[in-house]
């Protein structure tokens, strides 16, 4: 039981850190700096301690009341790695704001917040209480919110902002509906008693809350029809974008429909929603992310569409292959984004055609960026071409329809056309005048940087063992590895890393393998003859167009936004803002519905 | 009949409280009706909420009444027009006499078994999470508090005007 | 207590609650409306100790009566709070000196 307390660590340590930080004031900068490195480290080392119990479920529950769903935290394969990822990548993302924040005004707020979510996330990941996920769900929301909106002298930030609460809040509904008809039918919030008998619910019910948890997660994870906010999002600090819009809070979506997959696998029609869900947005975003001039936005579409990948790999029933390229996907894109923080910091624009030529003034930032997009463009030996290379095999596989793996796989392609137009068009290229001086990334963000640049080249050695330790703790999943090389590494005595070596070595063996590299090197290639290209691209005038205006998503918002603003705007004349007109407006409400309840007894 | 005569007194201490133009009387009465509410609990059979309410009710937010009044300092308190006064007195009548006429007759039974738990089992077993909700609340309106009392540097310009908000 | 005990106790409620919406709705003072919104909670604390006696559950609506006067405490110190901020910002109680929110 002693033991049970760990799990409030991950959750209590960023929380407590968040408290001290606050609490110390904006006067002394260095202390707050100090103490939230600290915390974070804490919470990261808390997160690391949880990694013996992955394997093995250890609970804790605290009992609330008869009333209230108790407080209940359990570890398996899945809570265990995500929390290790939020907090770990949490504690990188402190580090390297010591520099890139350093000298900006209300640090207490900033570094409040981003220990707040530090904590929120842990919780998300770690309950098996669907309320008490619902709860730690909008928590991260807020902190997502409250942080993009960070700058708030800036309307641009505080709009983004805004926007990205409402859409998220909207599909943070399909959860809480989905919780509460659980509730109804069962009696319980219990997610693994769920997991184990989805048939207590009836099945349209099942089926309402299957698609509910869809559009809660394609909301969180700006999957399509909400891929909109995660672009504008990029407003919030760097760090808070490597943290939160792309290496945690964002993956909760696709958290959400791997826990649940058991359950909703059989719901008519889901699975192959999820799969059209994850096409649309990996392929759509991939096009947006190549005509996008914005680095950090280039990053956000492609956020988008990688979160695509593994939406897409969970409706196509590869659990596994979604979250290991989870895995990878968080590592390399919180690179990406704090290398191009640091080349933010030091240049002071986001424009990518202001830069150019920056490798040889930047060197440090330079290599690890490059080593992020190689990662990102499928590569192999480094971590994304492992887990892209099993997320394609699964779709090939399982029964799965051919011309939506067709599409990922010219995703990809699309993919690694628009990685290496960003590198070179950032680090290539003539050097405009005024960014000789561009100073490399400073101590701390090396601190931050070099981990994540050795996770990019390292991380996929630990397919074997996090395959082994989700097999072991997830009862309810069944977890796909190709059939074939599961007798190859189901064996007794094959250890775990023996079995990465030899999933790796079947997945060299495999055609499609090939096709998929061969498909990269036409989009980097296609990338780098695009002069000759000139008469083919010309034709595509129209889809660039398109996909700059985000393929008239933003404009169907727009339009949302302006109905509601000139319904508000009809409104304003019943709102007189005197309280006695409130009241007595109160009081003939109450009248009605009295007269009403009246009449129906009557009746 | 010791009921009525509680209860006639509260509501007469509350429309006194009403009525009033001085706020720190009315503050006063608030209090007496407070201090009746909390007798009437007592003989309802709630000692305990009886004394919390007489010395949170009746004490603690008087006390704190009478610093506001203090600072803000007393105004003469002018009241709607007369249109609104009937309008409202017509509406909130209407409304009052129709939920009498719902709740009045059947749900008043006569008390069965008494005491089936003890307050504190209650308390702190069955509602723990509104204990802690509480908790978080009162720390939250401390701050809250402490914030809103900080005198802002833009504000000083009026209380230089109105130094002690006095009229 | 009887049946005409808890017939008065009711009607005792109904007006405490119904004063404090009156009060709510005429007063022209921060102050003064905080006192409704004070008056009014004291009928439903009443209420609720009255049914607590009625279902033979007292504990239960003694605990609750409690956490509102809580929650009925602290609503009201902030709402004091905020009123003693009117004051200083805008020089009045008046509530109607708050419609800046309206162009």
């Amino acid at each position: 039981m002693i033991n049970g307390w760990l799990l409030l660590l991950p959750i209590g340590i960023p929380w407590l850190g968040c408290l001290a930080v606050w609490l110390v004031g904006d006067r002394r900068p260095r202390l707050q700096h100090t103490l939230a490195v600290i915390f974070s480290i804490l919470a990261g080392v808390a997160g690391l301690a949880l990694i013996p119990w992955s394997t093995q479920r250890l609970t804790l529950l605290l009992s609330l009341g008869g009333i209230f769903d108790a407080f209940r935290l359990a570890t398996d394969g899945l809570s265990v790695f995500l929390t290790v990822v939020a907090t770990v990548i949490g504690s990188l993302a402190v580090i390297f704001s010591v520099d890139y924040m350093h000298g900006e005004h209300s640090l207490g707020r900033y570094y409040a917040f981003v220990l707040f979510f530090i904590g929120s996330m842990s919780g998300l990941v770690l309950t098996t209480s669907l309320l008490w996920m619902f709860v730690f769900w909008e928590l991260t929301a807020l902190c997502s919110y409250a942080l993009i909106a960070f700058h708030n002298d800036d309307p641009k930030a505080v709009r983004g902002g805004i926007k990205a609460l409402i859409m998220t809040q909207l599909g943070g509904l399909g959860l809480l509906f989905g919780a509460l008809w659980l509730y109804t039918y069962t009696g319980s919030y219990d997610i693994p008693q769920f997991l184990g008998s989805p048939n207590s619910v009836p099945p349209t019910v099942l089926s309402w809350m299957a698609f509910g948890f869809l559009i809660a997660a394609a909301a969180k994870s700006a999957q399509f029809p909400f891929q909109t906010w995660l672009p504008d999002a990029m407003e919030a600090p760097t760090p808070v974008s490597a943290l939160i819009h792309a290496a945690t809070m964002v993956n909760a979506g696709v958290y959400l429909l791997a826990r649940f997959y058991p359950a909703f696998e059989a719901v008519p029609g889901w699975r192959f929603a999820v799969m059209v869900v994850g096409m649309l947005s990996a392929f759509l975003a991939a096009l947006m992310a190549l005509v996008s001039f914005d680095l950090k936005r280039v990053l956000a579409y492609s956020t988008v569409s990688q979160l695509g990948f593994m939406v897409y790999a969970v409706g196509a029933g590869g659990v596994f292959a979604s979250q290991f390229h989870l895995m990878s996907h968080s590592v390399f894109k919180a690179l990406l984004f704090l290398a191009a923080g640091a080349v933010i910091h030091a240049l002071g624009t986001r424009d990518m055609r202001q830069m150019g030529g920056l490798g040889p003034s930047m060197p440090f930032t330079h290599v690890v960026f490059t080593l992020g997009a190689l990662a990102l463009a499928g590569i192999p030996v480094l971590n994304g071409f492992w887990s892209k290379e099993l997320i394609l095999e699964v779709g090939l596989g399982h029964g799965n329809p051919t011309w939506i793996v067709s599409l990922m796989i010219l995703s990809t392609g699309l993919t690694a056309a628009y990685t290496v137009r960003m590198v070179a068009m950032v680090f290539y290229g003539r050097g405009h005048q005024d960014h000789h001086e561009a100073h490399d990334a400073g101590t701390a963000m090396k601190t931050a940087l070099i981990p994540l640049a050795a996770g990019t080249l390292t991380t996929w050695l630990l397919l074997g063992p996090f395959y082994a330790s989700l097999k072991l703790s997830l009862p309810h999943h069944k977890l796909e590895l190709n059939a074939v090389w599961e007798e190859a590494v189901g064996k007794a005595g094959v250890s775990e890393w023996e079995m990465t070596f030899k999933v790796g070595l079947e997945i060299l063996r495999e055609p499609s393998t090939y096709l998929v590299l061969l498909v990269v090197v036409l989009g980097v290639a296609a990338w780098l003859g695009r002069a000759r290209l000139a008469s083919l691209i010309a034709t595509f005038r129209g889809v660039e167009k398109a996909a700059q205006a985000s393929f008239g998503f933003e404009a169907i918002n727009e339009v949302v936004v302006q109905a509601v603003q000139r319904a508000g705007e009809a409104l304003r004349a019943t709102q007189t803002g005197y309280l006695a007109w409130n009241i007595f407006a109160i009081l003939l409400g109450w009248l009605v519905v009295l007269i009403l309840t009246m009449l129906g007894r009557a009746g | 009949m010791l009921y009525a005569l509680i209860g006639v007194g509260a509501l007469g201490c509350a429309i006194a409280a009403v009525i009033t133009k001085r706020l720190l009387l009315s503050a006063i009465w608030l209090a007496f009706t407070s201090a009746l509410v909390a007798l009437e609990m007592y003989l309802l059979g709630g000692p305990f909420i009886a004394v919390i309410e007489l010395s949170v009710g009746a004490g603690l937010v008087t006390v704190l009444f009478v610093f506001a009044i203090n600072l803000t300092g007393e105004e003469n308190t002018y009241h709607s027009p007369s249109v609104l006064k009937g309008l409202a007195l017509g509406c909130l009548l209407a409304c009052l006499a129709l939920t009498g006429y719902w709740v009045l007759p059947p749900t008043l039974v006569s008390p069965s078994n008494p005491d089936t738990q003890p307050l504190a089992t209650i308390l702190w077993e069955g509602r723990r999470l509104d204990i802690w909700l509480q908790a978080f609340l009162i720390f939250a309106g401390a701050l809250t508090v402490l914030g809103l009392l900080r005198s802002a540097p833009q504000e000083t310009s009026h209380k230089e005007e109105n130094p002690d908000g006095l009229p | 207590m009887d049946y005409l005990d808890g017939v008065t106790i009711l009607l005792v409620v109904l007006g405490l609650v119904g004063i404090g919406i009156y009060t709510l709705m005429i007063s022209r003072s921060l102050i003064k409306i905080i006192i409704g919104m004070q008056l009014m909670v004291k009928g439903v604390l009443l209420a609720f100790v009255l049914a607590g006696r009625i279902s033979g559950n007292m504990g239960l609506g003694q605990s609750l009566a409690l956490t509102i006067i809580v929650v009925d405490t602290i609503v009201a110190v902030v709402a004091l709070a905020m009123a003693v901020r009117v004051r200083r910002r805008f020089g009045t109680l008046d509530p109607r000196a708050l419609t800046t929110l309206r162009r």
